[in-house]
């Protein structure tokens, strides 16, 4: 099979981890693409870095589903931008991606520290 | 509406994130700035940082769920531009496409006007035709007019039922004299077919009786072209027969049942010796509007007790007579539906053939543009995205060719129904309406998603390094093999289409050759409109006929020349019930039935029917001498078995019957019905003198006009105007009208059958070209793609004969092929078409000389197909072939 666009495989590759980690950002307060960006990069210690090409479209597909709503207002700098908050349903989408993260990343330790667990 | 509030909405949301992602940019250089960069630097890096913006927006586009349309859009366009840039292909496939949806959509456009459109009235599925039926057969039958009138008054089932014939009427003022036709109608004819008049008002009661006030409604067309569609026109007078009747209404343009008429006049005033006897059927029908809730079949039952009752009334007319009601549409169509539906079937099948054809070079084209698709899926596009834009290019293709087959229908369906004169009925309602444009609109996208799937299936799905290195040069086998399928599935489809012709060809030659039990060569037949004034008694009008008759004997060239009342092969129909000497049954119902010709002596002599015993009439043979009738060869047969017919009485007619007259001569059978001769009619059939016809049956109305047949080996062009000549040489104003040959009409006897040949035979021509065009595609393409081959078998000893023997071999393996199947599936939709009794005659379905025949011509077509390649192949150098590579 021929290989799909290259941001497209991206998109694939990180959808449900990014989708997870943006409603995680957006949890408290709405904030605006560069400050979701920004605070995934943050919150990870710089180890995150959200490429634009997969952050836009997750955003408009999240918006889509109706698991955030945007709407435009100021940043601290005035800066004119657009605002992104959860929703009900996407508070709930979080929760439960959650505990999906949780059990793979318990799975994936199981398997790869088989050792550990039988000591 | 709705695709322009998507569009608008979509600009909204490209600005929208326009700004979202100069904000973040904004954002993203400030916060560079504040920690120490250079303006101009910061920009740069934050610009790095984002990425190719464009693409972040496509992306980010893609989770809008509209962009299935841009990708249409896009397809759209990219398809257009490859077909600009093969402008031959384009064409070739474009004209064959709109051959197959034209002739569709033509053929669609009969079948929707005849079958599927209500009738031009309101409510038109309510309305109904009500017949009486004779007992032990179903013949319908004129009614009676007494009994009508007892089922206008007792039938409940029906909120109006009205009564009208056929009539026509020598128009003598205003203007230029004319013979025109129209209708005797009961009052409320209009309002039962819920049609409302432009101008007036319908016949009164008063008026719809024998001595009533002569009025009369005409024609929106006689309105606007003899009364400039003037409402003063209401009051006018209008001279018809010689009467001057006073114009009450005017009908709405357009307006019509069966045939377009001109005047309407009240039925009522007919001439009451025919019309009041409850034992006369005189020539009508009557149509009746159902109330409301009131379903056909209940209709039914009533009619069935109102006849029952008016049996015990009147055993002596009415004793088995049945009454059966049609529904209106029902009885207008008739039996062409068959014939349509048999004619839309193989005009499908030349679509089929034409898809095939465009298939094939979407796959030999597929196979020039691999490079192309492995080119664009290496760059990153999916199976499911060539496959898109390969159909969007088909159906590009498929629309172009259905708007080019549609400009064809609307401009050939006209001509086609006026090849075959009188053979539809409601031709006048054929139109391109909407129905028809959505029919041919989804047949080309239909075909375009046939035609285009397989090929683009086929082209999606290759081996990507392969191709790359083949460099785009050769195609692979499997090309090969599915063009090859295709042309053996057209070679069948035609062969199909070939037999179906070929039998209906083979059915009209029968025809043709069948003796009708007269000469149809040299006579020329007529009617004359004789003045009102000759026509206004029994013996003005017999002695206006005499004198006229001897006139045109006078012309050179007239071999002969006499009357008949009714012409065969024509549907008319003159049956009486008759009984022999004096075996009279107890009513007139029980009594066998027969055809009368009233002809003059001549008859034969023009006719050329042989007399087979005895004599015919002579001039002799008048009112006032004993009655005489002569039968033809069925009748003695059946009636008089073992018996001499001559000297035996006859006595025949409804209400006075006519007689007894002595059998004075036997003469041959005519086929009246129909050259095929279908068995339900009635075939014993008698002649009876034309001026032994008592004083009181000549009145008005009736037989005043006749039909002239003249012997003569002139040309009817050449007859006619001297004709005129005697006619008008009476010095009144007369008209000659209804001029025909009688080969003419038995040509138009044929029409059912002709109809039917004529179009499959052109289906057939257009499947011929097609599958020839279609074949020689392929071989030729296969001869392009072996010039290698050929080249090594030249230069290894093979000769030009060979080479050309290979070529020809392979087309006609392919042409075989077809054929076998051909006619395997002809034999089984042959049986489709004798399954219509009327369509088929003197030859069976599976007809062997015709199977062999159109095979010899489909495989002789296909080698010619395969000639020209098979020449290029022969000619080729083997050096060059081989240097090629």
């Amino acid at each position: 099979m021929p290989k799909t666009a290259r941001y497209k495989n991206r998109i694939e590759l990180l959808q449900g981890t990014l989708d997870m980690l943006i409603l995680r950002t957006l949890q408290w307060r709405p904030q605006h693409g560069y400050g979701i960006g920004q605070g995934i990069g943050a919150g990870s210690h710089e180890v995150l870095r959200v490429e634009s090409g997969s952050l836009y479209p997750a955003l408009h597909r999240l918006e889509r589903q109706g698991w955030i709503v945007s709407e435009w207002g100021l940043s601290e700098n005035k800066q004119r931008a657009k605002f992104y908050r959860l929703t009900a349903a996407g508070r709930k989408h979080l929760v439960s991606e959650e505990s999906r993260w949780e059990e793979f990343v318990k799975a994936v330790k199981a398997v790869m520290k088989p050792a550990v667990e039988e000591q | 509406m709705k695709f322009w509030a998507l569009f608008r909405r979509r600009k909204q949301r490209d600005h929208d994130l326009d700004e979202e992602i100069r904000a973040h940019l904004a954002m993203a250089i400030r916060e560079r700035i504040d920690q120490g960069e250079d303006p101009a630097e910061a920009e740069a890096n934050a610009r790095r940082e984002f990425g190719n913006t464009t693409l972040v927006k496509e992306v980010t586009r893609e989770m809008w769920g509209f962009a299935w349309l841009e990708t249409l859009l896009q397809d759209l366009r990219y398809g257009l531009r490859q077909l600009r840039r093969n402008p031959g292909f384009t064409a070739v496939a474009v004209l064959t496409l709109s051959l197959g949806i034209g002739a569709n959509t033509a053929i669609f456009s009969v079948v929707d006007g005849v079958l599927l459109a209500p009738l031009p009235y309101p409510r038109p599925n309510r309305l109904v035709a009500v017949w009486e039926t004779l007992p032990r057969s179903k013949h319908i039958d004129a009614i009676s007019y007494p009994n009508f009138r007892d089922w206008q008054r007792e039938a409940g089932s029906f909120q109006r039922m009205s009564a009208f014939g056929d009539s026509d009427y020598e128009l003598t003022s205003p203007g230029m004299p004319k013979h025109i036709w129209g209708y005797e109608i009961s009052p409320g004819f209009f309002a039962t077919l819920g049609v409302r008049l432009t101008l007036g008002r319908e016949f009164t009661p008063q008026e719809d009786q024998y001595g009533g006030a002569p009025a009369v409604i005409i024609s929106n067309r006689m309105w606007r072209n003899r009364f400039a569609g003037s409402p003063e026109a209401l009051g006018k007078v209008l001279e018809l027969n010689g009467v001057a009747r006073t114009i009450v209404g005017v009908t709405p343009p357009e307006f019509r049942l069966f045939e377009r008429q001109d005047v309407y006049t009240p039925l009522g005033q007919r001439n009451p010796v025919f019309l009041n006897p409850r034992g006369s059927h005189d020539d009508m029908v009557s149509v009746a509007r159902l109330k409301p809730g009131v379903s056909i079949a209940q209709a039914q039952a009533e009619m069935d007790a109102i006849q029952q009752h008016l049996d015990q009334l009147y055993p002596e007319t009415d004793r088995g007579l049945g009454a059966e009601v049609v529904p209106l549409k029902h009885q207008i169509v008739g039996n062409v539906g068959g014939t349509l539906l048999l004619l839309l079937g193989a005009v499908g099948l030349v679509l089929l053939i034409a898809c095939a054809n465009v298939a094939n070079l979407l796959l030999a084209r597929a196979a020039a543009r691999s490079r192309e698709f492995a080119i664009r899926s290496a760059l990153g596009a999916n199976r499911a995205r060539v496959v898109r834009q390969l159909l969007t290019e088909s159906v590009i293709l498929s629309v172009a060719g259905g708007g080019l087959g549609l400009a064809a229908a609307a401009w050939g369906v006209r001509p086609m129904l006026a090849a075959v004169p009188g053979t539809l009925p409601r031709s006048y309602d054929i139109r391109l309406n909407v129905p028809v444009l959505l029919f041919a609109f989804g047949v080309a996208v239909t075909v375009g998603i046939l035609f285009g799937l397989a090929p683009a299936l086929k082209s999606s799905k290759f081996d990507l390094q392969e191709t790359l290195k083949e460099g785009g040069r050769t195609a692979s086998s499997g090309h090969h093999h599915a063009q090859s399928s295709l042309v053996i599935f057209q070679m069948a489809l035609t062969l199909v289409l070939l037999v179906g012709a070929g039998l209906l060809f083979r059915t009209i030659r029968h025809l043709w050759e069948t003796n009708p039990g007269f000469d149809t060569q040299h006579i020329v037949t007529f009617k004359v409109g004789l003045s009102p004034s000759a026509a206004r008694t029994g013996a003005s009008t017999r002695a206006a006929y005499q004198q006229l008759l001897g006139r045109i004997r006078m012309i050179p060239g007239v071999e002969a020349a006499d009357l008949t009342y009714i012409l065969p092969l024509t549907g008319d129909n003159n049956t009486a019930p008759f009984w022999i000497d004096s075996q009279k049954p107890s009513v007139p119902q029980a009594a066998p039935r027969m055809m009368v010709f009233d002809t003059g002596p001549d008859y034969l002599r023009v006719m050329k029917i042989p007399l087979l015993r005895g004599r015919f009439f002579t001039p002799e043979d008048t009112a006032k001498s004993p009655c005489v009738a002569a039968i033809d060869s069925v009748f003695a047969r059946t009636y008089f078995p073992d018996k001499d017919p001559l000297g035996q009485t006859l006595t025949f007619g409804w209400t006075p019957p006519l007689g007894p007259c002595w059998i004075v001569g036997v003469v041959g059978h005519v086929r009246h019905w129909g050259l095929g001769a279908p068995g339900a009619y009635t075939r014993a059939q008698s002649y009876y003198p034309l001026y032994q016809i008592p004083d009181r049956y000549w009145s008005v109305g009736q037989l005043e006009s006749m039909s002239i047949l003249i012997r003569t080996p002139l040309d009817a062009a050449v007859l006619i105007p001297e004709v005129k000549k005697a006619v008008y040489g009476a010095g009144r104003r007369q008209t000659v009208y209804a001029v025909q040959t009688m080969e003419q009409v038995a040509a138009e006897s044929m029409a059912s059958q002709r109809f039917p040949m004529m179009l499959l035979g052109v289906f057939a021509g257009l499947a011929l070209l097609l599958a020839s065009v279609g074949i020689y595609g392929v071989i030729s393409y296969s001869v392009a793609q072996r010039v290698h081959e050929i080249g090594i078998r030249m230069a290894l000893g093979a000769q030009k004969r060979d080479v050309f023997r290979i070529v020809i071999g392979q087309g006609l393996r392919l042409a075989l092929a077809g054929v076998a199947i051909g006619v395997a599936a002809a034999l089984v939709l042959t049986r489709v078409l004798s399954s219509f009794s009327h369509l088929l005659y003197g030859v069976r379905a599976s007809d062997p000389l015709t199977f062999v025949a159109v095979s010899l011509v489909l495989a002789g077509v296909a080698v010619l197909a395969c000639y020209i390649p098979a020449r290029r192949a022969a000619k080729v150098d083997p050096m060059a072939a081989l240097r090629h590579e």
